[in-house]
């Protein structure tokens, strides 16, 4: 199928009123998770992810692609009006758009980070679209090798990028891992960790482990932080950014698009990631860099382009390999498994109508998100007056109940409030437990890689090394680890000098 | 300086976990290279882990590590008693639900949890009864099937 027949597809799947449904439920969802603080979108695309089971695959991929990338627009809602990131990718968006909301310029604060993430996620949809048929093609060519070293690369670029200690990283990644080989091993039918547990035989229940790390953690978190909010008062007027506006930001959201969109691809937060360098690149080309932090509109345009393009990229390697560019996508990832449908190179041609679908869902999701933000931006700051005593028990009975509707079983929400608990303890230590997740999805993937290669080499490693994607990918992985390394044994020195 | 061993529980953590995992796997059987048996993976992890976890204990016993730690403990406090709380709603909610059924272990549920956060007693029943309505039509026509528990509902 070419694209253009691809994606008329993809508009007669996304038309049907069934999917337009879920398509609106989820970008409204991932707007009301971005404006709500206390739940991000793995939280809610967790919770969501057992409910979605009992619906077509094709609908629940296209509703949980909404709660993606719309989280990234409600973001930018709670950054610009309340000075409190809705999401991790909004964050700098806070510096300018607070700025703007308090000299009475909150409307083309909103309007412009609206427009510019319409701009940001249709770009990173149109070069989506180009980009994943010709990189599943050359993925046709993959084995077992490549894979494991892509798998690899991708794990070490997530602890690279990982915020805080590349040791406790690491360590998340390994324990991730570890539970991903609890279950019954795939080649020999051994069952391993499970401790003579039936229930372990199929494996740690992903929506139990990501609906504890995330849900209920960031619950129990909350907790600790003050539970009242002030909102700025100001009235939101004239969302509609004048010529003046749309001059200055017309270079940042080009520049957003360029480099949310490469960054997005690369493993390990692509949006956050993507929206701090907008806001850096753009301040430093500024002829007038003293304005930014003062409500600058660029400052708001070109991050918030950054991040919505980011989520597109990263889709590519979902569905071109099959490997998730983070914890979000490593869900989706999760979900598409649980439909019986795995992802990778073949996934275009066998499952056209979920991958047009989701394409095609995008495009249209993405005008919902204007007309959702834009028109509607007085019910969002009414929401944000919800104190979050009063959302903080809907989140937790939103956990038990998608646990308990897994397999209708009391032991799932057991090992939920479990992984809560965990989760809880990790945060408090400074553990980020993304990259578990992500590992605990690629783990059985790379496990079984490995073993197929080492059977196809007769033991040799040199197999990693003899064909040449795979070699580049661990020469890259080489790099990164030694790279590390020596800014690490750099900064240590520091340490030891001004001791 | 105040000893701070509570640092060194993390790392020793991992480092029993790793010992853990590295005997489970090989008594599961390594294989050889050339066949893979299922605990040769896990085992692997296992040794990873150990090195990295030993070298978190080393750097935990180290006085800066120690320093780190103390700063980032002024920062914030922690209240366990509303923490435990909800965590023993939690635990509540799921031993209850299917002796008890939805609507009555939600409404406890809810109360609880709301009266914890400081809401005003009027607050509480009248959130309470709107989101168990709310939540119940709304978790069934999601097709969740509930436990009818005492009420037979």
């Amino acid at each position: 199928m070419d694209i253009f027949s691809g994606i008329l597809f993809g508009f007669q799947t996304i038309l049907e009123p069934s999917n337009l449904f879920y398509c609106f439920v989820g970008v409204f969802i991932g707007t009301l998770i971005g404006v709500l603080p206390g739940i991000g979108p793995i939280g809610a695309m967790s919770i969501l992810l057992p409910m979605s089971f009992g619906i077509p695959t094709v609908s629940s991929i296209i509703m949980l692609a909404g709660i993606y990338y719309g989280a990234q627009y409600g973001g930018s809602t709670t950054s610009i009006l309340v000075n409190i990131p809705g999401e991790a990718s909004s964050i700098v968006t806070c510096l300018d758009g607070y700025q703007m909301a308090r000299k009475g310029r909150a409307g083309p604060a909103l309007g412009i980070a609206a427009f510019g993430s319409l701009i940001g996620g249709t770009f990173s949809v149109i070069a989506l679209m180009f980009s994943v048929i010709p990189l599943a093609e050359a993925a046709l060519k993959f084995g077992p090798p490549e894979y494991f070293s892509l798998i690899c690369l991708s794990l070490l670029i997530c602890i690279y990028l990982a915020r805080g200690s590349f040791v406790k990283a690491l360590i998340m990644i390994l324990v991730g891992l570890i539970l991903g080989c609890v279950g019954i091993d795939s080649v020999s039918a051994f069952p391993r960790f499970a401790f003579g547990c039936p229930s372990l035989y199929d494996g740690m229940g992903l929506g139990q482990v990501a609906m504890g790390l995330f849900g209920i953690s960031e619950a129990l978190l909350n907790l600790e932080k003050s539970l009242d909010r002030t909102i700025f008062q100001t009235r939101v007027k004239n969302l509609l950014p004048n010529i003046q506006d749309w001059k200055k930001s017309m270079g940042p959201i080009m520049r957003g698009c360029l480099l949310g969109f490469l960054l997005g691809i690369l493993p390990g937060g692509g949006a956050v990631i993507a929206s701090f360098l907008s806001y850096t690149v753009e301040k430093k080309i500024s002829k007038e860099p003293h304005r930014f932090g003062q409500g600058a509109i660029e400052g708001v345009a070109g991050p918030e382009t950054a991040n919505n393009a980011g989520s597109g990229g990263g889709f590519i390697p979902l569905f071109a390999l099959g490997i998730p560019a983070n914890a979000v996508l490593a869900l989706l990832l999760g979900a598409l498994i649980i439909h019986g449908v795995a992802p990778g190179p073949t996934f275009i041609s066998q499952h056209p109508k979920i991958f047009w679908g989701v394409i095609a869902s995008m495009y249209l999701g993405n005008f919902m998100l204007v007309l959702l933000n834009l028109p509607l931006i007085g019910l969002w700051v009414k929401l944000l007056k919800v104190p979050y005593r009063i959302l903080m028990p809907l989140i937790l009975l939103f956990c038990l109940i998608g646990a308990y509707s897994i397999n209708n079983n009391i032991a799932d929400m057991i090992v939920m409030i479990i992984f809560g608990m965990v989760g809880y303890i990790l945060k408090k230590l400074s553990y980020e437990p993304a990259p578990l997740v992500l590992a605990f999805i690629l783990g059985p993937m790379s496990e079984t890689a490995f073993r197929q290669s080492l059977i196809l080499s007769d033991g040799r490693f040199s197999i990693f090394v003899n064909r040449p994607i795979s070699a580049v990918a661990l020469l890259i992985a080489c790099l990164l680890l030694v790279s590390t390394g020596f800014s690490f044994y750099r900064k240590t020195k520091a340490e030891v000098i001004v001791e | 300086m105040k000893n701070h061993y509570h640092q060194l529980i993390p790392p020793l953590f991992w480092i029993g976990l790793s010992l853990f995992v590295m005997v489970l796997s090989y008594r599961m059987g390594l294989g050889g290279f050339h066949a893979p048996g299922p605990g040769m993976m896990p085992f692997l992890i296992g040794v990873v882990l150990f090195l990295t976890s030993s070298y978190l204990l080393g750097k935990s016993l180290s006085k800066k590590a120690g320093r780190e730690e103390i700063l980032c403990e002024e920062k914030g406090e922690t209240n366990y008693g509303k923490i435990g709380l909800v965590l023993g709603s939690l635990f509540l909610f799921a031993f209850l639900l299917e002796t008890l059924g939805y609507v009555v272990v939600t409404s406890l549920f809810f109360v609880l949890l709301f009266r914890s956060v400081g809401n005003r007693w009027r607050t509480v029943l009248l959130a309470s009864a709107l989101a168990v309505f709310v939540t119940y039509f709304g978790f069934t026509l999601l097709g969740v099937k509930f436990p009818s528990g005492i009420l037979k509902f």
